[in-house]
């Protein structure tokens, strides 16, 4: 069993595990959706009522959608994480909530204006920063203002897809299409166009893969005399993070998480009387 | 009403992105200009929006956060 990283960006990867069959391959992808814990906001505290400013206006506190979606959007944005912080129910606190199990934030905004995400100002932890500062939240009218207290816990994607860190993880064969020299006589041409995909060359033959993510070089399917060589045990994986956790953090999260859960399955075993 | 922070089917942030794109468009509209299919992709792949479910959470959006804010 081999991985090789073949593209690596802050919040992208693209990498290839060979010797593996594809039940493996799933249980990679499935650890990669649902399973990576990050910080997410779980409970908001939406102040109602009048809300003065510092000249004394009053503004009030309705806005032009229901709390719920306005607390659903805040907690959809994605929050830079250490992965260090405890879950609050494993944590030494016993499920009250302290500073190794919660991070607080708090939104004050008058209206009118747009809420945008970066507006959500750390409170207790200030290393849990926005990782998408463009969202916008809710859009205020004149004399309408918000005030918000929300607490972020730890979780993980199988319980809800705000704490899911790997968005379009997807896994496939590693692929190669072999040209017969002596039937595409512009090969040269597919050969300049996508020369990071070439495998190998001789005389007579040369062999294009669709590992690496070359736009176009699918085309290469339909060609006459064209042979397709897929190999079930050789997966290439892409998959990208919302900024919370870096894309190769997170791969190796997945890598250490999948012996641990196999080993709770272990363990839950018993033998029969 | 207002575009949904994450993509319905996979979960990516499109929120942040939709702006982007909005910009990008007006940017082609103020020329006197119909957007053509062309740019419309092009601004799509240069976001990285990749995937056709984040696709269609930003092509099929329209904004009436507007039209509903006097009855707030």
């Amino acid at each position: 069993m081999e991985l090789k990283i073949i593209e690596l960006k802050e919040r992208f990867v693209r990498f290839s595990i060979s010797d593996i069959t594809p039940s493996i391959a799933n249980s990679i992808r499935r650890t990669l959706i649902a399973d990576i814990p990050k910080l997410a906001i779980d409970k908001v505290v939406i102040h109602h009522g009048q809300i003065r400013d510092m000249e004394n206006h009053q503004y009030d506190s309705s806005l032009p959608l229901f709390d719920e979606v306005v607390a659903q959007r805040i907690a959809m944005v994605p929050i830079r994480t250490d992965l260090k912080m405890n879950f609050r129910e494993e944590c030494s606190c016993n499920g009250q909530g302290c500073a190794l199990c919660t991070a607080t934030f708090s939104i004050n905004k008058l209206g009118p204006c747009v809420v945008y995400s970066s507006d959500i100002k750390p409170v207790s932890n200030p290393e849990a920063t926005i990782a998408d500062t463009n969202i916008p939240i809710v859009k205020l009218g004149p004399k309408q203002a918000l005030l918000i207290s929300a607490d972020a816990v730890m979780g993980r994607g199988s319980t809800h897809s705000k704490w899911q860190v790997a968005n379009g993880v997807s896994h496939k064969y590693h692929r190669e299409f072999i040209l017969k020299k002596n039937l595409i006589t512009d090969w040269e041409k597919y050969k300049k166009l996508y020369e990071k995909s070439v495998l190998k060359e001789n005389d007579k033959e040369i062999v294009f893969t669709d590992d690496y993510g070359v736009r176009g070089v699918a085309q290469l399917f339909e060609f006459p005399g064209v042979e397709i060589r897929e190999e079930n045990t050789n997966f290439i994986f892409k998959f990208e993070t919302d900024g919370s956790l870096q894309a190769i953090e997170t791969l190796e999260y997945a890598l250490k998480r999948l012996p641990q859960r196999l080993n709770i399955m272990l363990d839950s075993l018993v033998a029969p009387d | 009403m207002i575009i949904p922070v994450r993509c319905f089917s996979c979960g990516r942030v499109v929120a942040s992105d939709y702006e982007k794109f909005k910009t990008g468009m007006d940017k082609i509209r103020s020329t006197g200009k119909k957007p053509t299919d062309a740019e419309i992709e092009k601004t799509l792949d240069d976001l990285g929006v990749e995937r056709y479910c984040c696709r269609r959470m930003i092509l099929s959006h329209i904004d009436l956060i507007d039209e509903i804010l006097p009855f707030s």
